[in-house]
C-alpha cells in the first residue's frame, strides 16, 4: 500500500499555502458536484508570467492538497507553459500514483487552471 | 449470529472482503448464477417466438418468474408484473406511459425530499414539460394527483409507513395515483401490494441478490389499463398494418423486445434463494446486525449519524459524517477504508442532492449498508478502518 495521505500531502490539505483570494485578478472556477468539490483559483499575471495565485473552495483532500501543491508549482510560470501540463505531472508533484477515481479529484486544479484567462 | 457468506461464491476468492455496499448492488448467490448458466446450457431460446421445445422451456421458466413475483410480494395477478431493465426504468415507465397521459396541467405531482433522483427526476422533468405543478415534501391536497415516494430511504435507512401514508392521501385525494419507490425495501423486509395499496410499486433485481439488468414494475391492473406503452416493437404488439398497430393486452404490451431473459429467470431464482433462506431470518439478521453497527457509531465522537441515529424504524442503510476540521471528506474516509481494509463502502451523495443539501452535509456523507452476508466482523473492521481515518487526519 501506497501512502496517499502522507503527511506532504495533509500539510496542503490541512494548512495550505495558497487559500485565499487576490482581488483584480483573473479568476476560474469549477464545481464537481457529484463529489461535492468547489473550486475557485485567483491569479496574477504579468507579462504572461503567473505572478501570484490562490484558490477558494472545499472538498476532499486529495483535490485540495493537489491544488495547493500546484499553485506552489506555477507562481513564478508563464500561464501558457501552464496550460500545457498534465495529469501525471500532478502525480509526480504529490509522489503517489492514484486510483482512476482519485485521478479526478487531484486533477480538478490543474483543469481550473486551464480555464484562466 | 448465523454466517450465510458460504452462498456467495465471491467469498471464495475474496475472503476478507467487507461488503457493506448492499444498498448500491447486492452480491448474487451461487443459486442465482447456476439458475442462469442453466438458462444459457440447456434452454437458450428466444422467448414467445419458438414452437420448438427449448423455446417452449424458456418462456416457460420466464412466465413462471412473473407468477414468482407476483407471490413473492403479494400482487394479485401475474398481469399485474412488468419487467424492466431495473427501478430507474420502472419508473420512467410510470412516469411517461402513466402519468403523462392521466394527468392534465395544473395537476399536482409530489414527491418527497428524500428521494433517489430516479424517482425525483422523471416526475420533476415531466411536471416541466406538461405544466404540472411540481411539489417536494409538500401536503396533500385535492389538487395532488400523483405521489411519488420512497419505502425505504437509500440514505438514511428510514422504513416510510406508506401504508398509512396512502390511506390517508386517498381519503383527501380519492383518485389519487402513488407510486412507491421499493429499490431498498425488497430484499430486506416483507412487503404486499394489496395491503399496502399503491398504485405502482418499482424495484430492481440486483439491490435484493438478483441479477443486474432487469428490474419490476408492479402496478394495480386498472392502472395498467390507463396507461400507453412508451417503447414500441416486436413482442409488445397483437396486429400490425402498413397504417396502424394494435397492442398485446397482457404485460407483454410494455416489454417491447427481447427481454432479459437470462436476467429474469435469474430473478426467479433470486426468489427462490430468499424463501431458502427465510424472510424472516433475513430480517432477523439483519436488524441484529443494524443495532450492532448504530451503536458502535454512536460510540465515535467525530461521527454524525444523518437522521435519526437510533436503530428502530428503519433497516440497515447508515449514513455518516463529519464535521471536525480537517478530516477530508466522505471520499478520503471511503478510500482508506476501501484500500485498507477491503472495507467497501459508498461515498458522496447516493444519487441524493436534494436530501444532502437539506441536511446542510454539501460534502456527502459515507453510506453502509447491509446485506444478508455481513457479520458482526465485517462491522468490527469498519470501525477499526474509521480508527485509521481519525489517526490519519488528526493524530498524526
Ligand atoms: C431508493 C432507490 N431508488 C432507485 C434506485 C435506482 O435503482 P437502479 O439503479 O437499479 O435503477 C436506487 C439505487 O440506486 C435506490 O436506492
Amino acid at each position: 500500500m501506497d501512502d496517499l495521505y502522507k503527511e506532504i500531502i495533509l500539510e496542503h490539505y490541512q494548512n495550505p499555502d495558497h487559500m485565499g483570494k487576490i482581488e483584480g485578478a483573473i479568476e476560474a472556477g469549477e464545481a464537481n458536484m457529484t463529489c461535492g468539490d468547489s473550486l475557485k483559483i485567483y491569479a496574477k499575471v504579468e507579462n504572461g508570467v503567473i505572478i501570484d495565485a490562490k484558490f477558494e473552495g472545499g472538498g476532499c483532500a486529495i483535490s485540495m492538497a493537489a491544488v495547493d501543491m500546484l499553485l506552489d508549482n506555477v507562481i513564478g510560470k508563464k500561464l501558457t507553459e501552464v496550460k500545457k501540463m498534465s495529469g501525471v505531472e500532478i502525480e509526480k508533484m504529490m509522489g503517489v500514483e492514484l486510483t482512476p477515481s482519485r485521478k479526478k479529484c487531484a486533477y480538478l486544479g490543474l483543469e481550473v487552471l486551464k480555464k484562466l484567462g | 449470529m448465523k454466517n450465510y457468506k458460504k452462498y456467495f461464491l465471491i467469498f471464495d476468492k475474496n475472503a476478507d472482503l467487507h461488503y457493506l455496499d448492499s444498498g448500491a448492488t447486492t452480491l448474487k448467490p451461487k443459486m442465482v448464477l447456476e439458475k442462469m448458466m442453466e438458462y444459457y446450457t440447456e434452454y437458450s431460446a428466444n422467448i414467445h417466438r419458438g414452437l420448438y421445445p427449448i423455446s417452449e422451456k424458456a418462456t416457460e421458466e420466464y412466465e413462471n418468474t412473473r407468477q414468482k413475483v407476483a407471490d413473492f410480494i403479494g400482487a394479485k395477478y401475474p398481469g399485474e408484473i412488468v419487467f424492466t431493465s431495473g427501478t430507474t426504468d420502472s419508473l420512467n415507465l410510470a412516469a411517461a406511459g402513466w402519468a403523462k397521459r392521466n394527468l392534465k396541467a395544473g395537476d399536482e405531482v409530489m414527491v418527497t425530499i428524500a428521494e433517489h433522483h430516479s424517482n425525483f427526476v422523471p416526475w420533476q422533468q415531466l411536471a416541466l414539460k406538461n405544466n404540472f405543478k411540481f411539489v417536494v415534501s409538500g401536503e396533500v391536497t385535492k389538487k395532488t394527483k400523483l405521489l411519488a415516494i420512497n419505502h425505504v430511504s437509500n440514505v438514511l435507512g428510514t422504513v416510510t409507513p406508506i401504508k398509512s401514508i396512502i390511506k390517508k392521501a386517498r381519503e383527501i385525494s380519492p383518485e389519487i395515483c402513488v407510486v412507491v419507490d421499493g429499490a431498498q425495501a425488497v430484499g430486506h423486509m416483507p412487503v404486499d401490494m394489496v395491503d399496502l395499496d399503491a398504485d405502482f410499486y418499482a424495484f430492481s433485481g440486483h439491490k435484493m441478490y438478483g441479477p443486474t439488468g432487469v428490474g419490476v414494475l408492479y402496478g394495480k391492473a386498472k392502472r395498467w389499463l390507463e396507461m400507453e406503452p412508451t417503447r414500441f416493437g416486436g413482442g409488445m404488439i397483437k396486429t400490425v398494418s402498413t397504417t396502424e398497430s394494435t397492442w398485446a393486452d397482457g404485460p407483454e404490451k410494455f416489454e417491447a423486445g427481447t427481454p432479459p431473459i437470462a436476467e429474469v429467470i435469474g430473478l426467479g431464482a433470486t426468489i427462490d434463494f430468499i424463501k431458502e433462506i427465510g424472510r424472516e431470518n433475513i430480517v432477523k439478521h439483519e436488524k441484529e446486525l443494524t443495532d450492532y453497527l448504530i451503536e458502535k457509531i454512536n460510540k465515535i465522537e467525530w461521527l454524525k449519524i444523518m437522521g435519526l441515529g437510533i436503530s428502530s424504524g428503519r433497516l440497515g442503510v447508515v449514513s455518516m459524517y463529519s464535521e471536525a476540521p480537517g478530516m477530508g471528506t466522505s471520499h478520503d474516509m471511503a478510500d482508506i477504508l476501501g484500500r485498507e481494509f477491503n472495507v467497501c463502502v459508498r461515498a458522496g451523495h447516493h444519487c441524493a442532492m436534494p436530501l444532502h443539501t437539506q441536511f446542510g452535509v454539501e460534502t456527502g456523507t459515507v453510506r453502509v449498508s447491509l446485506g444478508i452476508y455481513n457479520t458482526k466482523e465485517d462491522v468490527d473492521e469498519l470501525i477499526k478502518g474509521l480508527e485509521k481515518v481519525w489517526m490519519t487526519f488528526i493524530k498524526k
